[in-house]
C-alpha cells in the first residue's frame, strides 16, 4: 500500500530527472521538404530559380508567409509579363520555421539540390547570421535580405533591401524633438536589433539637444514593467522610443497606458509598428504613436497602392498583410531588383556578374517608390515616411526622398 | 504614498496571477501527483477560448465564463483517455503530458496565423488614488483571485467532496474499499485543475497578447512555485506561487534604490527571482508548508 502511494507522488528528484530528460527531448524538431513553384511556360534555357528562405512556421511565422505571398505576387508578375529576359522563373521555398538550427541545414537544400540562382529571406538578425555562411560563404550564392533591421551587414554579396537605423532615425528624431520632446526613454528587448539601433538614436536624440534618461534591456518575453514604467512617469519622460517586440510588448504598453503617462500627454513611437500592429496593441495604446518606415498603405504613390490592391486580390482574406514591418516590401523591392540586375547582365546569371550588376541599379517603381542601391554597400536608399496612427491607420506626416543607408561606406 | 500604493498594486497584481496559473498545477500535483506540463496550453486554451468569443462578436466576458467549462472538458477527455493510463508511472505521465501540451500549442499556433492578438478587458478604463492611475481590471483580477482561492479552500477542506478527493489521495485502496469510485474522482480533479488553468488564461489574456507560446511563458515559473511551495497540499504551492508572482515586480522596482540599479538590470533581476527561489528550496526543500491535510 505505502509503495502505491510511493509511485503515485512523484519526488523532487524525480522531477528533476524528469525535466531532464524533457530537456534532451527537446531536440526533436519537424524537418520539411521543399515546395516548389514552377512557372505556367518553359524556355529552352530552363527556368532561373529563385530559393526563398523564410519562416513558414514558428514564433514568426506571420512575417514569414507574408513574405512568401509576396514573393509569389512578385514572380507571377514578372513571369506573366514574359519572364526575365525570355526565362521564367521557378520559386523554390525552404521554411526556416524561426529556428536559425533548423534553417542552416533546409538553407543547404537550396543550395546543393535545388541548385537556386539566388536567395531571399530571413526575417531576424539570427536568421540572417545563420542561414548567409551556408548561402554567400560556402554556397557561393547571392543572398538578399528583406528585413529592417539594425545595420552593419556588409558580407559581399550580400544585398539589403529593409530599412537600415539611419533610414528609420534620422528625420523621426529631429521631427519628435521639433514637436517639443526633450526626455526620451528607450525600453528595449535585449537582443542586437535594439542595442544598435538605440546606439543610433541616442547619437541622433543627442545631437538634436535631446536628453536620454531610461535605456533598458528586457527578456523578450518579460511580462512585468511596472518598475520601468514607474520610472517612465517619475523621470517625466516626453517621448518613449519603444523597440520591446512581441510577445513582450503587450504587457509594456498596457502598463504604460495605465500609469496614465499617455493621457498626460507622453508620446511613443515604434519603427516597426505597421498595419498589422492593431491586432496586437490595444486601441487606446496605439493612438498618437509614431513610426517610420519605407512603405504604408496610405503612401500617396500610384504604383504602390496598385501593389497593394494585386496583392490583395491575389491573396483574398489573408491574415498576412503586405507591410514593411513583416520585410514583405524588402522581399518585393528584392526580386524586382534582382530582375533588373539580371537584364544587366543580359542574361548572365553569374553570382559576380549580378553582384556587380546589383552594385548599382535604380528601379524607377517600388512599394513606398522608387529605390536605388548605394554602389559598394549593398544597402538601398529609398523614401521613407514619418506617419502617425489615427483611429488605426497611419496617418503620413512627413516623407523624405531617397534617404541614404549610411551603411558599410 | 500614492506610489508607495502603486508599487504595492503592482505587485500584488502580478502575484494573484500568478496564484490564478498556479492553483490549477497545484490541484492536479498536490492531490493526483501528476506533474502536468501540459497546464501550460491549458492556460492557452482559456485565452483562446475568450479570444474567440471576442472574434466571432461575442462579449468578452462571455468567453471568460465559458473557458473554465470548456478547458474543463478537456482536460476530463485527457484524463479518461490517456493521463489515467500512466499513473503508475510518474515520469512517464509527466512526458506524456509534455506531448499533450506540444500537440495543443502547435495546433492553436496556425489557428491563429502564428500571430499576436490582444483581447480586450471587458472592463476597460482606470480609477484614479491622488496621483496615481490604476488598470480596473487588475483591480478586477485581484478581487477574483482571493474568492477564487478561498472558495477552493474551502471546497477542499470543508466539503464531502474535497474530504473523499483528499481521501482517494491518502489511500486509494480504503477510499475504493469504503465505495468511493478513485477513477471518477481522479477525473473530476484533473478536469477542475485543467478548469482553473483556463479560466486563468481567460482572465489575465487582457493584460498580455494572445500567442502560442502563451502558456510556455508561464509555465517555468509555475513549476518552481509548485517547488518552492512544497507538493502535497494546496496552500504550499498557492503560496509559493505568490512569493515568486511577488519577486518578479518586486525585484526591478529594487533598482529604484541608488547603487543596487548599477549592477541590477532588467535581465539579472529576472535571474534572481529564480536564484532565490533555488536558495528558498535548498533551505527548505519540503516547501513552505509541509505535506499535511490537504
Amino acid at each position: 500500500m505505502k509503495k502505491d502511494l510511493k509511485q503515485i507522488q512523484p519526488s523532487r528528484r524525480s522531477f528533476l530527472m524528469g525535466s531532464s530528460a524533457l530537456a534532451a527531448a527537446g531536440w526533436i524538431a519537424g524537418t520539411t521538404g521543399a515546395f516548389v513553384l514552377k512557372p505556367e511556360w518553359a524556355h529552352a534555357a530552363g527556368p532561373i530559380k529563385m530559393g526563398i528562405a523564410t519562416d513558414i512556421t514558428g514564433a514568426i511565422a506571420a512575417g514569414g508567409n507574408s513574405c512568401w505571398q509576396t514573393a509569389q505576387l512578385a514572380v507571377k508578375q514578372i513571369n506573366d509579363s514574359g519572364g526575365i529576359m525570355g526565362r521564367p522563373i521557378e520559386l523554390i521555398l525552404e521554411d526556416t520555421a524561426s529556428d536559425p538550427g533548423v534553417a542552416v541545414g533546409n538553407v543547404r537544400r537550396l543550395i546543393q539540390k535545388h541548385k537556386v540562382d539566388v536567395v531571399f529571406g530571413g526575417i531576424t538578425s539570427a536568421m540572417r547570421e545563420a542561414i548567409k555562411n551556408p548561402i554567400v560563404k560556402r554556397g557561393k550564392t547571392l543572398y538578399l535580405y528583406p528585413q529592417l533591421y539594425e545595420g552593419q551587414e556588409c558580407t559581399p554579396h550580400l544585398y539589403c533591401t529593409g530599412p537600415t537605423p539611419f533610414q528609420q532615425c534620422s528625420d523621426l528624431i529631429p521631427y519628435l524633438i521639433k514637436q517639443g520632446n526633450k526626455r526620451f526613454a528607450m525600453p528595449s528587448a535585449n537582443y542586437l536589433w535594439p542595442q544598435l539601433l538605440n546606439k543610433w538614436t541616442r547619437r541622433i536624440i543627442e545631437e538634436n539637444g535631446g536628453e536620454v534618461v531610461l535605456e533598458e534591456y528586457f527578456p523578450l518575453d518579460q511580462v512585468e514593467y511596472s518598475a520601468t514604467v514607474g520610472k517612465i512617469k517619475s523621470e517625466k519622460v516626453d517621448h518613449v522610443f519603444l523597440t520591446i517586440i512581441p510577445p513582450g510588448l503587450g504587457p509594456f504598453g498596457k502598463q504604460l497606458y495605465e500609469s496614465g503617462w499617455q493621457n498626460e500627454g507622453g508620446t511613443i513611437s515604434c519603427v516597426y509598428y505597421d498595419e498589422n500592429s492593431p491586432y496586437y496593441v490595444e486601441p487606446y495604446a496605439l493612438e498618437g504613436t509614431y513610426s517610420c518606415l519605407d512603405f504604408f498603405h496610405s503612401v500617396d504613390d500610384a504604383f504602390s497602392k496598385q501593389l497593394t490592391a494585386d496583392y490583395n486580390a491575389m491573396w483574398k482574406d489573408t491574415k498576412f498583410f503586405f507591410t514593411a514591418g513583416a520585410a514583405a516590401t524588402g522581399m518585393y523591392r528584392g526580386i524586382k531588383l534582382y530582375e533588373q540586375g539580371v537584364i544587366k547582365t543580359n542574361g548572365d546569371l553569374k553570382r559576380e556578374a549580378v553582384s556587380e550588376a546589383l552594385d548599382n541599379i535604380s528601379v524607377a517603381q517600388g512599394p513606398g517608390g522608387p529605390y536605388k542601391t548605394v554602389p559598394g554597400t549593398g544597402h538601398c536608399a529609398m523614401n521613407m515616411y514619418i506617419a502617425q496612427n489615427k483611429g488605426g491607420d497611419w496617418n503620413i506626416i512627413q516623407s523624405a526622398e531617397m534617404v541614404p543607408p549610411e551603411e558599410c561606406a | 504614498m500614492d506610489e508607495i500604493i502603486k508599487i504595492v498594486f503592482d505587485i500584488v497584481s502580478f502575484s494573484c496571477i500568478m496564484v490564478l496559473i498556479v492553483s490549477g498545477l497545484a490541484i492536479i500535483a498536490s492531490l493526483m501527483g501528476i506533474f502536468n506540463f501540459a497546464h501550460g496550453e491549458f492556460v492557452l486554451l482559456g485565452a483562446y477560448t475568450t479570444w474567440l468569443f471576442q472574434e466571432s462578436g461575442l462579449p468578452v466576458w462571455a468567453g471568460m465564463l465559458a473557458a473554465p467549462f470548456i478547458v474543463g472538458a478537456f482536460g476530463f477527455f485527457l484524463e479518461v483517455t490517456i493521463i489515467r493510463r500512466f499513473y503508475k508511472a510518474a515520469i512517464v505521465a509527466m512526458l506524456a503530458t509534455y506531448a499533450i501540451g506540444l500537440i495543443v500549442r502547435e495546433i492553436v499556433r496556425p489557428l491563429i496565423g502564428g500571430r499576436f492578438y490582444k483581447v480586450s478587458e471587458p472592463i476597460p478604463g482606470l480609477f484614479e488614488i491622488g496621483d496615481m492611475s490604476f488598470s480596473i481590471w487588475r483591480g478586477v483580477i485581484i478581487v477574483l483571485t482571493i474568492i477564487i482561492m478561498t472558495s477552493c479552500y474551502l471546497f477542499l477542506t470543508k466539503t464531502n467532496y474535497g474530504l473523499k478527493i483528499r481521501g482517494a489521495m491518502e489511500n486509494p485502496a480504503l477510499a475504493r474499499t469504503c465505495g468511493i469510485s478513485t477513477a471518477k474522482l481522479y477525473a473530476f480533479t484533473f478536469a477542475f485543475g485543467a478548469a482553473l488553468a483556463g479560466l486563468a488564461g481567460a482572465l489575465m489574456v487582457p493584460l498580455y497578447t494572445l500567442f502560442a507560446d502563451l502558456g510556455l511563458r508561464f509555465l517555468v515559473m509555475a513549476f518552481l512555485s509548485v517547488m518552492l511551495g512544497g507538493v502535497g497540499t494546496f496552500e504550499g504551492p498557492v503560496l509559493g506561487s505568490a512569493l515568486i508572482g511577488a519577486m518578479v515586480p518586486g525585484f526591478q522596482w529594487l533598482r529604484e534604490i541608488p547603487y543596487i540599479v548599477d549592477f541590477l538590470s532588467p535581465i539579472f533581476s529576472e535571474v534572481l527571482v529564480f536564484l532565490t527561489a533555488i536558495i528558498i528550496v535548498k533551505i527548505r526543500p519540503q516547501g513552505l508548508i509541509k505535506r499535511g491535510r490537504i
